[in-house]
């Protein structure tokens, strides 16, 4: 077969500030984002012939709607809009989203699409009806429920084992948030803007060892949107367009209980695909965009796809090597732990950091020149492995 | 017993033979007849041969922490009032996961590759959940 490096590229992004907004509803994220990204693009609307939303699970009416075309008729598209369809993988939507895009595009049964994302996590569901929520998705009811696990059990769970594997320290992975928050200093869509130092971050409470309150994401509303379209149409809209160069992929598991076994090393296969299609390696990446939700989640993915050796992250982030200005900066937009967790929407802004980083327009941040991004996504609690390569030229 | 009031197992036609197991203080796990792979979570099929020839096989209840946390805050609703608790994923010395609950353990000396033990904590009249402690023998 043919190979499909190069043959499909991110022309546009759009994005809101992610944080706490009561006043912006769904709908009003959904548009704006949508409305930069085919500002950014430069393409006419009439090009988007296919609309994919991401699950959205703050406000289940809100995201039936989005199944029925709501962004259809939002933004004007019924008149050249062939179809519309919710894609949801949980936090590896992003992923699925662009690789779905790609086979539209590669068969020639789409010419641009618009992906979007918009969830309110921060205000549009109370706090205890967002621990319960995330207290019963992927989970066994039969078999894991009735133990009291949650999301962040699970993040104890991979903290407690890697810490055990690797020697790994705790002060390291504090240095994680140390990090990301440096990152999220220089992006003003970030919710979590002021620096913390590990000092800190040890500082705070246990909440589920050895996880620390200033180690945990926070919640919050946000949305993203990037538009997809064929590398010849990407060369006339742009001198930039972030080509998708490699994507590879696992998906493996339902349960954190299944998933606790070797799984994650799937990792490794994932990013050895999108290598393979890409024809780079490890050491050719830029910056790399990984998908967070704890410190832990990072440095399990950052040494698996061979950005580092086995147990050395730690090490990496406390050197400062990720930070700005660093060898190798991890996830500029400071993740879903700096830039605020907006459910499946995290994956989507380092897909969306990742095409920025590509295209230049990082501002502040903007990592000198970037031929090369990597990006990850992983849904529900570690069922799926995605690696994705973007690059500025084929 | 006081009334209890945390999440109760779903009980299903297949996690009904687990469950009733656990009431007679027996940890049951399922093992493939055609390929002879061990089974848990229960399934209704091998997940590597597709075959339906399962059989029910009782485990000797000895295994190993492979990870574990200690939650004492952000616990799902129903367990704030019961923090702090030990959630975990052992090991079966027959070759399978399960997760449980450690108990009757001073959570400072908790550590991973723990040899553990089941020990059954009836909760209802219907169900008994298979708790783990530190191995005695
Ligand atoms: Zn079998």
């Amino acid at each position: 077969m043919e190979s499909i490096r190069g043959k499909t590229a991110i022309v546009g992004i759009g994005e809101v500030p992610t944080g706490i907004y009561p006043e912006r509803s769904f709908v009003e994220q959904a548009v704006a984002v949508s409305e930069a990204a085919i500002l950014d693009a430069g393409i006419g609307k009439d090009e988007i012939d296919t609309v994919i939303p991401i699950l959205a699970v703050a406000n289940p009416i809100d995201n039936a709607n989005m199944v029925c075309s709501w962004m259809v008729e939002e933004m004007g598209l019924g008149k050249t809009c062939k179809a519309n369809f919710v894609c949801g993988s949980g936090g590896s939507s992003s992923a699925n989203s662009l690789k779905t895009a790609m086979g539209l595009i590669l068969t020639g049964l789409s010419k641009a699409v618009l992906v979007v994302h918009s969830d309110r996590l921060g205000t549009g569901l109370d706090m205890g009806a967002a621990i319960a929520q995330f207290a019963v998705v992927s989970m066994s009811q039969e078999y894991e429920i009735p133990y009291g696990f949650s999301q962040l059990a699970l993040a104890g769970f991979l903290q407690q084992r890697y810490m055990y594997d690797t020697g790994t320290t705790e002060r390291q992975i504090a240095s994680v948030v140390e990090t990301l928050r440096k990152w999220a200093a220089l992006n003003p869509n970030a919710l979590l803007r002021e620096l913390r130092t590990a000092e800190e971050v040890l500082a705070s409470k246990m909440i589920s060892s050895p996880v620390r309150k200033r180690m945990m994401n926070k919640l919050a509303d946000g949305a993203s949107a990037f538009i997809v379209t064929s590398a010849e149409r990407a060369r006339e809209l742009t001198d930039r367009p972030a080509y998708v160069l490699g994507v590879g992929s696992r998906c493996t598991n339902f349960t954190a209980t299944e998933g606790q076994g070797d799984f994650y090393q799937n990792w490794t296969p994932a990013a050895d695909d999108a290598y393979a299609m890409a024809g780079i390696g490890p050491a050719d990446i830029d910056v790399a965009e990984l998908y967070d939700a704890f410190p832990t989640f990072i440095l399990i993915s950052m040494e698996l796809v061979g950005l580092c050796g086995k147990g050395e992250a730690g090490k990496f982030f406390e050197e400062g090597h990720a930070a700005p200005g660093g060898k190798l900066p991890v996830t500029t937009n400071g993740g879903m732990m700096a830039q605020g967790h907006t459910g499946a929407g995290g994956g989507v802004a380092v897909l969306v950091e990742a095409a920025r980083q590509v295209m230049g327009k990082a501002g502040e941040r903007q990592v000198p020149d970037v031929k090369y991004a990597l990006d990850t996504a992983s849904g529900g609690i570690g069922m799926d492995f995605h690696v994705g390569i973007l690059g500025n030229e084929v | 017993m006081d009334e209890y009031t945390l999440p109760l197992p779903l009980i299903t036609t297949l996690s009904k033979v687990f469950w009733d197991g656990c009431r007679e203080n027996k940890l049951l796990y399922q093992h493939c007849k055609d390929c002879g792979r061990v089974i848990f979570f229960p399934k209704h099929l091998c997940p590597d041969c597709m075959g339906h020839n399962l059989e029910w096989l009782e485990s000797q209840g000895k295994g190993r922490i492979d990870t574990f946390t200690v939650t004492y805050e952000g616990a799902p609703p129903a367990f704030m009032g019961v923090t702090p608790y030990c959630v975990a994923i052992i090991r079966m010395d027959e070759g399978y996961r399960m997760m449980s609950n450690i108990v009757e353990c001073d959570f400072d000396e908790l550590e991973c590759e723990m040899p553990v033990e089941v020990a059954f904590v009836p909760v209802t009249e219907e169900i008994t959940l298979p708790k783990f402690r530190p191995a005695r023998g």
